[in-house]
């Protein structure tokens, strides 16, 4: 079958109202969704999912997708309004986008959030289309050895969230590892730090982990210091940004898209280390390097575009291999099964309308999220404008019940809290909590693919520098390294005073 | 605080963090089995690993310390009176402290609205009708979205049950 | 009128306060615990029976995830829930016969809940890569037997781990544990990856988590435990190779409630499962994945994980992979 016969054929199905219906319903309440804290979109996703069973397929899996799209871009409102990231892949968008709120820039914020996840969205969309094969079978040569070296290249991100000290840094980040050792262990399955504790036995909850140390530090430290500015308002500003804006972090978008898809087609890293990839990146290569973290536009764009990046690019393995990414994909797989359709390498022989149904579908779905992108921000954006002595503790309250949906546990509550005082003592220390919580995602990747590959090898490291994809990586994470030591070394002995401090509150 | 003296403060805390883990809380409170092949697969490998290199960035920081530019600011005084603040800190723990302790008696929309009216008092909000209308409303409509809409099973507490 | 109004008011109040001695259960809606996240097996089958189990209770079920260790975090908080039949919980082979098999440290036992039912058998299937060569059962043993060959698992103390050991020592594997190397991985979905891309050398899973890699051909089928074939693997049955003692390993979804259960509520169950299991929906919805619908009273229920547990056990112990620490 030819290509235009194949995109006829899935024409075919899905140009009906029902699909594109479906289609926009999921996009909307992705969109919602993904902006309250604690729903995150593989939550989202899950409750979508008995629904589709009564739907046709095509129709069902465009509702999921939907729901999934809007959910990563929804997560990025409350990131910049209340510095609460609404899913985990947000969490690198609070980085500048809550300066930028606290600046009265909100509106901009947003719009450019928007920009680049639609933006990222369609890249990842056509990657998808043109690339599934390729990728595909590239993905499948990761095993555990290559995982090792990618997430130890991706550590190098702690250095561009720093600030100005390294070390403070890489402190925060073997904190974050250490928290993130609590729980059984992967390979033994014997007790590490529980407590015997049934409820650490299962780890801290990220999503916990992640809102206690971004909201809740807020909510302190205006107990701390309730007079400045208590009840004063943060205006919206200029509300939407300019093409000029747009074009000047084209290049940060579209290289952070093309990091969500690589790092999208891999099963099993995720979209939260593709936005601090992103983000680091284009901090790397920006003329405004000493803005980023401060309110730089071209951070939000970044993070945005390196988590959208991803939503495309997981359904490729999951497509073309029947292998799902995340939990997300795993749950779109349930719904493929629960229709009797069972993507893999036949898919695209068997059901190439359904293939090509999914794909037009897809590329609609960018259109959508655009529009409806646009409207959420409009109704959400007056967040800003409540007063923050009302605000904050509505933030507090929405915290409570988010923290617990996530995983129905008041403990997780607990863990938020305590979180909350670690972050506060963090900020009043001035050391920076993103590479905490780098740290805390990749970290037990880190352990358990070395233990892995070693169980693979016998307990021989050589196993570490098999393949192109090994040294390839570890290249790079060599020649990182030395730039990092260098520019470290050059900034400790540098005699100009550092700037002061931006004033948080 | 003066940023040099921070730098000091932290590099010490974190070498005695380490010693802390290496010698007390890893042997104590990691297992491992007996039988483990080699001593890189052993569960204890990896929280070594990382209590060394607090250690050793701790140590980095104390060094280091002494590049720390003097600063060229004066800092301000961040807070007016500091036992206020710390007396107002304290506030939030025992607000904290209580939620945690009334969720499961008297189930969560109750306790966020209490956790609501007190937040928004210790701040001392300048809004005070505003926010007790909000302490009400909110935990209602969040109740009502997580239990109706998203079918999540909110603690309900032992006394008022909400439909 | 205001005291109509204040009536009205009183009258909600009550109604709101209307404590549950006085109601026949169910009287509100129904807290069901699913100890594994969202998407999983025993996530897909809890929601698939949601829908006709709701309807045969007359109050809403809430389905609800407590996941983390194994299943263990959500199997707790049921052990520590009341016994009055509002939080029930879903009890799969992992978190109720493997890991209390397996884990010394556990914090419950099988003594803890009370089954009301099983009402799902999930076939065990073996599976290769189509790279390794390997194509029968024997090859595989003769493999192991040289060295160099491991298998995946979602994690230490899962169906899958006990799966492979047992497979291995029915197949007369000496020392199964140091013979062939476990390489857990983070969930099902990522341990038959492992053996997709040649990290693993072979996995034995659920039927149903392998079907689509098999009909895709990514996945060479070796053996299914069911004594019957399974619809779309072409591989023999554990009896058909002479070891029909490997029929015991098969996973399961059951329903249970905290130890304490009133008989009656136990009894409620029974008949509610039995109008849910025959809706025609569920079945087909659980049959395309490959389940077996084989509804257990709870006394059957009992009996057979009491069994299933009693076999794990003898071979935890035998081969000393009990986990102490």
């Amino acid at each position: 079958m030819s290509f235009a016969d194949s995109l006829m054929a899935g024409l075919e199905i899905v140009g009906n109202i029902q699909s594109f219906l479906a289609l926009f319903a999921g996009v909307a309440i992705g969109t919602v969704a993904g902006a309250i804290p604690g729903m995150s979109a593989t939550m989202a996703v899950a409750l979508t999912l008995p629904f589709t069973f009564s739907m046709t397929p095509i129709t069902g899996i465009l509702l999921l997708l939907g729901v999934y799209k809007g959910g990563i871009f929804g997560g990025s409102i409350p990131a910049i309004l209340i510095k609460t990231p609404g899913t985990p892949a947000s969490s690198a968008t609070v980085l500048d986008g809550y300066p930028m709120a606290q600046q009265g820039r909100a509106g901009k914020a947003l719009g450019m959030a928007l920009w680049a996840s639609c933006t990222a969205d369609l890249i990842s969309n056509l990657s998808l289309i043109l690339f599934a094969g390729w990728l595909a079978s590239f993905a499948l040569s990761f095993g555990p050895p290559e995982f090792f070296t990618l997430i130890l290249f991706s550590l190098t991100i702690i250095a561009g969230v720093s600030g100005d000290s390294l070390l403070r840094g890489a402190l925060s980040a073997v904190a974050g590892l250490l928290l993130a050792t609590v729980g059984l262990d992967l390979i033994y399955g014997t007790n590490r730090f529980t407590f015997g504790s049934p409820n650490m036995m299962g780890g801290l909850n990220f999503i916990a982990v992640l809102i206690g140390l971004f909201a809740i530090p807020e909510i302190i430290g205006m107990v701390w210091n309730p007079q400045v500015s208590a009840d004063e308002t943060r205006s919206l500003g200029k509300n939407w940004v300019t093409f000029a804006e747009y074009k000047k972090c084209f290049r940060s978008i579209v290289r952070g898209s093309f990091i969500g898809v690589f790092l999208g087609s891999i099963p099993g890293i995720g979209a939260a280390p593709s936005a601090f990839l992103s983000y680091s990146e284009a901090r790397r290569k920006s003329p405004n390097k000493e803005n980023f973290g401060k309110g730089e536009i071209e951070g939000v764009a970044a993070s945005e575009a390196g988590n959208n990046g991803v939503a495309g690019a997981t359904l490729i393995p999951l497509l073309a291999l029947g292998v799902p990414g995340d939990v997300i994909t795993a749950i779109i797989l349930g719904a493929f099964m629960v229709h009797g359709l069972q993507p893999g390498p036949m898919m695209f022989i068997m059901n190439t309308n359904i293939i090509y149904g999914l794909f037009i579908g897809l590329i609609v779905s960018s259109v959508f999220l655009f529009l409806i992108g646009s409207v959420a921000i409009r109704g959400f954006k007056y967040v800003a404008d409540i007063p923050r002595g009302v605000l904050f503790p509505g933030v507090m309250v929405l915290c409570i019940f988010g923290v617990f949906a996530v995983n129905n546990n008041i403990f997780d509550v607990g863990v938020m809290f305590a979180m909350g005082w670690l972050g506060f003592f963090m900020m009043r220390f001035r050391i920076p909590t993103a590479p905490f919580l780098i740290a805390f995602i990749l970290g037990p990747l880190l352990e358990d693919n070395f233990r892995q590959a070693m169980l693979m090898s016998g307990s021989s490291p050589v196993i570490l520098f098999r393949g192109p994809i090994t040294w390839f990586f570890w290249s790079i994470t060599l020649v990182t390294v030395i730039a990092i030591v260098r520019a470290g070394i050059r900034a400790t002995t540098k005699e100009t005073p550092p700037l002061p401090p931006t004033n948080q509150e | 605080m003066e940023d040099r003296a921070i730098q000091l403060q932290l590099g010490i805390g974190a070498m005695v963090l380490s010693l802390f883990l290496l010698f007390v809380a890893i042997p104590s409170w990691v297992s491992s089995p007996s039988n483990v092949p080699n001593i890189i697969l052993s569960p204890l490998f990896w929280p070594n690993v990382l209590a060394g290199v607090a250690g050793i960035v701790g140590a980095g920081m104390v060094l280091t310390a002494y590049w720390r530019p003097k600063p060229a600011w004066t800092e301000p005084p961040d807070v007016p009176s500091r036992p206020a603040a710390f007396a107002r800190l304290a506030g939030v723990a025992a607000i904290m402290a209580g939620t945690m302790y009334l969720l499961p008696v008297l189930g969560m929309v109750w306790t966020a609205m209490l956790v609501f009216a007190l937040l928004a008092f210790l701040v001392r909000t300048r809004h005070p009708i505003a926010a007790l209308v909000c302490a009400v409303v909110v935990p209602l409509i969040l109740y009502g979205f997580f239990a109706h809409v998203a079918g999540v099973a909110i603690p309900q507490g032992n006394y008022v049950r909400l439909p | 009128m205001k005291l109509k109004l204040m009536g009205a008011a009183g009258a909600l109040i009550a109604s709101l306060t209307a404590t549950a001695a006085f109601a026949e259960y169910p009287d509100r809606p129904i807290n069901m615990v699913i100890p594994y996240g969202p998407g999983g097996a025993t996530d897909i089958s809890a929601r698939s029976i949601a829908a006709p189990l709701g309807k045969a209770v007359g109050q809403p079920l809430i389905m609800t995830n407590i996941t983390g260790a194994g299943g263990a975090t959500g199997s707790v908080a049921v052990q520590n829930a009341k016994p009055d039949g509002y939080t029930m919980l879903f009890a799969r082979v992992g978190s109720h016969s493997v890991n209390p098999a397996m884990k010394a440290t556990l914090p419950y036992t099988l003594d803890d809940f009370r089954f009301v039912t099983v009402y799902e058998i999930n076939p065990v299937a073996c599976a290769v890569a189509p790279s390794s060569g390997i194509k029968t059962m024997d090859e595989l043993i003769a493999k192991v037997k040289k060295g160099g060959v491991s298998y995946s698992s979602s994690g230490v103390g899962s169906l899958l781990h006990i799966a492979a050991v047992m497979v291995l020592n029915e197949f007369g594997v000496e020392n199964p544990l140091q013979a062939a190397t476990h390489i857990p991985q983070k969930g099902g979905g990522a341990a038959a990856t492992a053996v997709l891309n040649g990290t693993a050398t072979f996995i034995c899973t659920n039927s149903s988590a392998l079907a689509s890699f098999v009909a895709n051909g990514q996945l060479v089928p070796l053996m299914v435990t069911t004594p019957e074939p399974v619809k779309g693997f072409d591989a023999p049955t554990a009896a058909e190779l002479g070891k029909p003692a490997l029929e015991q390993l098969v996973g399961w979804t059951g329903i249970a409630g905290p130890k304490g259960l009133p008989d009656e509520v136990a009894k409620k169950w029974g008949a509610w499962m039995k109008t849910a299991t025959d809706d025609k929906t569920f079945r087909s919805t659980m049959e395309s994945r490959g389940s077996v619908i084989k509804l257990m009273s709870p006394e059957d229920a009992n009996a057979f994980i009491k069994a299933q547990y009693k076999t794990f056990r003898a071979l935890v112990d035998k081969l000393g992979m009990r986990i102490e620490g």
